[in-house]
């Protein structure tokens, strides 16, 4: 499983680079950023080297933080992959909530970060049918 | 036209007479019928043989609208209940309403005021008047109605709701009066506008009240809608609306004083202001039957003055508002305080309870937005749940002020924190 931080913003100008200052000023790695808005806020949803201190840090300073997990799926770079990923999840019954990726890893594949309502299963069933699921040490 | 010459023109040793003569019949009336007032009195060691007229009224207790909650429902009635023929009810703070009653003597006197208010902003039998207030517990439509009626103009009861039908009517039956609050009326004429009927209807008169305006927005909607605009003012505790209205000199509302005796006092010390210094509003209804207040604090900010009106009445005269003394306010004509949006945010337990309410005037019409912050403990990381709690809190809002409500989600800590008296409110509508 992956470690994700989920944090409320407002949707108005400087919002998440108030949340990429605190990131920096505590040296933390930002590893993945998907940003999903409403017409009035937004949540952001990172995934960095060092959850638990970007977590106390962000609080710190006043922010709503969740943190949770997600199955982190590495994806081979040719056509149809993600397809064939969403296929299979698709096929045992399982609804997306949301997902994003991870692109830079050091020369290594992109990680998909997908969040369902059944995270074990999810990872199970991907890891069943071949898929690599990355754990927090891998990024 | 003056109604009734005889009582709207008096000299002001007659009011004065007429006043003290009704106060004295007033108080022994309360005193035998009202156990609250009754207790109320005999801790002051006021007997009803100590008011013997106007210059007495000082000595009397003070109303608030916590002492009607407090009776909540019926407890400062003065009649038996056979004698209610009407009960009208406003929406309070905390989901318990402010209930008052009226008998047919009330109503006739109500009619009476009204009719006055029309008369006096030139409408009488050959208008057709749309009475487009709320028709229901709150007084505005059926006390403009009943009103209405009794001068005899022809009536015809739109209540709100409706802007496209009431556009459609006011130009199919040659509509030539209008009572509303101001803030719907330009939004009426707006409709009428987009639909290129602005300068095709027949409209000569509004009576607009129910919530405060400023003399910049009475002559926008003078000019637009090639109408004259009249101010008439009430609250339901006292009567409803016609409690006092102005005149074509547009110099002060005046206050039917043959039944309503008013007072300007400081708020804060609760001692009388004089004449033309602003103050509170307080009300004593001498002629009311069913709900005889004695001292009712409006909570309105205004000054007096008892110079002979140009118009030729005598009355009494009040100046425009200049705010309230407590935190209400009135949107779209719905009395809101702070605390219901508190109350209802507390009850519901799902949020926060800082809060900030944010009202607006968008296209003419009054909107409240709430914004409430999100608390760690109810933030869900799918925007799918927060948004069902936004329309939640929205749905918990609209129940308990009774007005739609516009919610925001903010961050944690955005709302400010104030030393002492937090600030809830924003008010950006422009009130003078």
């Amino acid at each position: 499983m992956m470690k994700q931080l989920s944090v409320f913003i407002e949707n108005e100008i400087g919002s998440l680079a108030g949340v990429t200052n605190i990131l920096k000023e505590n040296r933390i790695n930002l590893r993945a950023i998907a940003s999903f808005d409403t017409p009035e806020f937004a949540i952001l949803r990172i995934v960095v080297d060092q959850p638990e201190k970007a977590h106390k840090s962000l609080k710190e300073k006043g922010y709503v933080v969740k943190m949770s997990e997600a199955v982190a799926v590495e994806l081979q770079d040719q056509p149809g992959a993600l397809d064939g990923m969403l296929q299979v999840i698709a096929a045992s019954g399982l609804g997306i909530n949301y997902i994003y990726s991870i692109v830079i890893r050091d020369g290594k594949v992109p990680l998909m970060i997908i969040n369902t309502d059944h995270l074990d299963k999810t990872a199970a069933v991907l890891k069943a049918n071949g898929y690599i699921v990355a754990e927090q040490e891998d990024i | 036209m003056i109604w009734n010459e005889t009582k709207e023109c008096m000299s002001r040793d007659e009011i004065y007479n007429l006043q003290s003569a009704r106060l004295k019949k007033m108080v022994k009336r309360v005193y035998h019928n009202v156990e609250f007032y009754r207790k109320k009195m005999q801790a002051l060691g006021l007997e009803p043989g100590d008011i013997n007229g106007l210059e007495d009224l000082h000595k009397l207790p003070f109303t608030t609208k916590q002492d009607l909650r407090d009776n909540y429902p019926f407890g400062l009635f003065a009649v038996p209940q056979s004698e209610i023929v009407r009960v009208h009810a406003s929406s309070g703070t905390t989901g318990k309403a402010t209930v008052v009653g009226y008998t047919r003597r009330d109503i006739e006197i109500w009619q009476e005021c009204v009719a006055r208010v029309l008369s006096m902003a030139g409408i009488g039998p050959l208008d057709k008047i749309q009475v487009a207030y709320g028709y229901g517990l709150f007084t505005g439509g059926l006390g403009i109605h009943y009103g209405a009626e009794n001068l005899g103009a022809t009536v015809i009861p739109m209540s709100t709701g409706n802007t496209q039908k009431l556009v459609t009517l006011m130009q199919d039956f040659g509509v030539t009066a209008i009572a509303c609050t101001p803030s719907y009326l330009l939004h009426i004429a707006e409709t009428l506008e987009e639909a290129g009927q602005i300068d095709n209807t027949k409209l000569k008169v509004a009576v607009c009240g129910a919530e405060p305006w400023t003399e910049n927005m009475r002559k926008q909607i003078e000019a637009k809608l090639h109408v004259k605009a009249f101010d008439i003012y009430g609250l339901s505790e006292i009567m409803g609306p016609g409690v006092a209205a102005d005149c074509e000199f547009h110099k002060g509302l005046h206050v039917y004083e043959d039944h309503f005796i008013p007072e300007i006092i400081h708020p804060d010390t609760l001692k009388p202001c004089k004449e033309g210094e602003v103050g509170e509003l307080v009300f004593t209804p001498v002629t009311k039957e069913a709900l005889p207040l004695f001292r009712y604090r409006t909570r309105d900010l205004t000054s007096i003055t008892y110079d002979k009106c140009e118009c030729g009445r005598t009355l009494a005269r009040i100046s425009r508002f200049k705010g309230r003394s407590d935190d209400m306010l009135i949107i779209r004509g719905v009395n809101v305080f702070p605390s219901q949006v508190e109350a209802a945010l507390l009850e519901m337990g799902e949020t926060s309870p800082h809060y900030l309410m944010i009202v607006d005037r968008v296209n003419n019409l009054d909107v409240l937005e709430v914004q409430v912050e999100v608390e760690e403990r109810f933030f869900s990381d799918e925007i799918r749940q927060l948004e069902s709690l936004t329309k939640k809190i929205s749905h918990v809002l609209h129940t308990a002020l009774g007005i739609s409500v516009k919610v925001k989600l903010v961050a944690p800590r955005t709302i400010e924190r104030s030393q002492g008296k937090a600030k809830r409110v924003i008010d950006r509508r422009i009130i003078e």
